[in-house]
């Protein structure tokens, strides 16, 4: 694995700024590797091994997910909206897993291990990288229990909303009455009013594939004068 | 976990703490000791020292006892030149000075330690000097069981950067004093620095290896300091000329001499005109006249501080500030008072 210095400043670069969350984050991630026994998450070897639960949607998710390399898309990055600043590291090959849990009384100790720093975020920047991580953080050994549809891979299971017809994938359908049903169909959604549109009402044409006549500049500028008729 | 007993059912019992007496101005300390195993004759002591009810103990695995917390606490909280024995007295632990010097607590850590539930230290002010011996700090788990998680994770915090107490001892230095000023130089008045810092100096068991006195004059002033470097001096005190009066060349000589480090200003009164140089790793303090008039000034807070080889720069003098204000009492009590105690 990189330096701490390497890494906050990778990360930093990734997120779009430095801040006290990607500190505890990069710390976090680190802590977390090394108590799986995972030495360099990224590399070849080791990034299938690695499954990370994160608890919340904050700075500190994204340099947990920079340092360890998960990636939601590739199922070793698991979002748990607890709202809760931890994350669980999980090594598949052996079972082992450790929650890291980011202690509140580290927010109110920056005060004592940067007192010469001015600024309050200034001084949580320069407290979170001097705090030892026995101050920053708490340590659970937890079990994880994955279910083969929730592992990285290719598609294993598929079924069909009885209602709406959308194919819901890796078991994340609903039965109720014997009805195969999606969640949105039976739990409601985030979203809701849900109405089709054509591509006339979106005031837009389908952007084509690279390479297809409809691609070519002639294509783009027909489309352009459709929709100005 | 505890159970409760009547303490007229705790015959043939063994007693899971001591058991505390305080006789108002008389007595304070424990009547019974953890293990004693309870006798009828011991029943109506128990009662008037308020005990109807005692614990019986039995500890799950995740459980650990006051005392043993005590002592893992303690272990983990005594750095370099700390002792304790593992003795606990009401659940207390005191951990002692293992020589004598210059008491230093990493107050952050101890700041962490204590947000831990269950467990508290309590120590002297670091920079505090302690002899041989003396308590330094003291340490408990408050419950009489609690889980083991919490405790280890206290003791964790308190280990890092090799645990939150330590007690350096000063070395012996061997000082060069340079008192400046015309009007000493020419005999115009008689000085009274050189003793004053001499005395300073041998309190903490260093000595001096002479007193020179020079002119306001900066190249005088870098000869002397050339000279006791050249005798082997490791520490060299400067008093006058750190003013900002026009005859003040004091800093000018020191910068002159070949300071590779200067820090000039301490927030502390008195001596807020102090300086600390350093010239090839060997430090020069600058006092100013304050060091004449006041028994106790920044120049007691940072010289035990620099016998112990701590190097002192601007953060040092910087964080003196608070707590840094001498308040001028009739009588002096420091060290018993906050000067200089704030961090």
């Amino acid at each position: 694995m990189e330096s701490f210095e390497a890494l906050i400043a990778s990360s930093a670069a990734a997120h779009g700024h430095l801040c006290p969350g990607q500190v505890v984050g990069v710390r976090m991630a680190m802590l977390g590797c090394r108590l799986i026994g995972l030495t360099d998450p990224r590399r070849h070897d080791q990034i299938k091994k690695l499954i990370v639960f994160v608890e919340m949607d904050r700075c500190t998710a994204d340099a947990v997910a920079h340092v360890t390399g998960v990636k939601l898309g590739r199922r070793s990055l698991k979002f748990m909206d607890y709202g809760i600043m931890a994350a669980t590291f999980l090594n598949l090959e052996d079972g082992g897993a450790y929650r890291v849990l980011s202690t509140e009384e580290s927010r109110d100790l920056a005060d004592m291990y940067a007192p010469e720093v001015e600024g309050k975020y200034a001084r949580q920047l320069a407290a979170y990288r001097r705090m030892p991580d026995s101050v920053l953080f708490r340590v659970q050994q937890v079990q994880v229990s994955l279910k083969d549809c929730d592992l990285p891979g290719p598609t294993r299971y598929k079924a069909v909303c009885s209602r709406c017809g959308q194919v819901i994938r890796d078991r994340r359908e609903v039965v109720r009455c014997g009805q195969v049903l999606c969640r949105p169909c039976t739990e409601g959604a985030y979203f809701s009013h849900a109405r089709e549109v054509t591509w006339p009402d979106m005031g837009l044409a389908p952007e084509a594939a690279e390479g297809t006549a409809a691609a070519s500049p002639e294509g783009t500028q027909l489309n352009r004068e459709k929709r100005a008729c | 976990m505890l159970k409760k007993i009547k303490v007229k059912d705790a015959v043939g019992t063994r007693l899971a703490h001591d058991i505390t007496e305080i006789r108002p101005g008389e007595f304070k300390g424990a009547a019974f000791r953890k293990g004693h195993t309870v006798c009828n004759e011991d029943i109506c002591h128990l009662q008037k020292l308020g005990k109807n009810h005692l614990y019986l103990i039995d500890l799950a695995e995740d459980e650990i006892h006051e005392n043993q917390a005590a002592a893992m606490l303690a272990g983990a909280l005594a750095g370099d030149g700390v002792t304790w024995k593992d003795n606990p007295t009401e659940g207390k632990i005191s951990l002692l000075a293992d020589r004598s010097g210059l008491l230093t607590v990493n107050a952050a850590s101890l700041a962490a330690f204590n947000m831990i539930d269950e467990v508290m230290c309590a120590s002297l002010h670091s920079h505090t000097l302690v002899e041989r011996g003396q308590r330094v700090a003291a340490t408990r788990a408050i419950p009489l069981v609690m889980k083991r998680a919490p405790v280890q994770r206290a003791a964790a915090i308190a280990a890092a950067d090799g645990g939150v107490l330590a007690v350096r001892g000063l070395k012996k230095a061997r000082a060069g004093i340079i008192v400046t000023g015309s009007e000493v130089y020419h005999g115009i008045i008689q000085d009274r620095f050189a003793p004053v810092l001499r005395d300073k100096i041998e309190d903490l068991g260093s000595t001096v290896a002479g007193v020179c006195f020079a002119p306001d004059d900066t190249e005088r002033i870098r000869q002397a300091i050339a000279s006791f470097m050249e005798e082997g001096c490791d520490l060299l005190l400067l008093s006058g000329g750190m003013s900002v009066d026009a005859d003040d060349v004091t800093r000018k000589a020191i910068a002159a001499a070949g300071a590779d480090e200067f820090h000039y200003g301490a927030a502390a009164l008195p001596g807020a005109m102090f300086l600390v140089a350093y010239i090839g790793g060997t430090p020069l303090l600058g006092v100013p006249a304050c060091g004449l008039h006041h028994r106790i000034t920044v120049l007691d807070l940072i010289l035990p501080r620099i016998l112990t080889g701590e190097h002192i720069g601007k953060k040092a003098l910087a964080l003196l500030g608070h707590g840094g204000l001498c308040q001028d009492c009739p009588t002096c009590t420091y060290p018993h008072c906050p000067f200089g105690k704030g961090l």
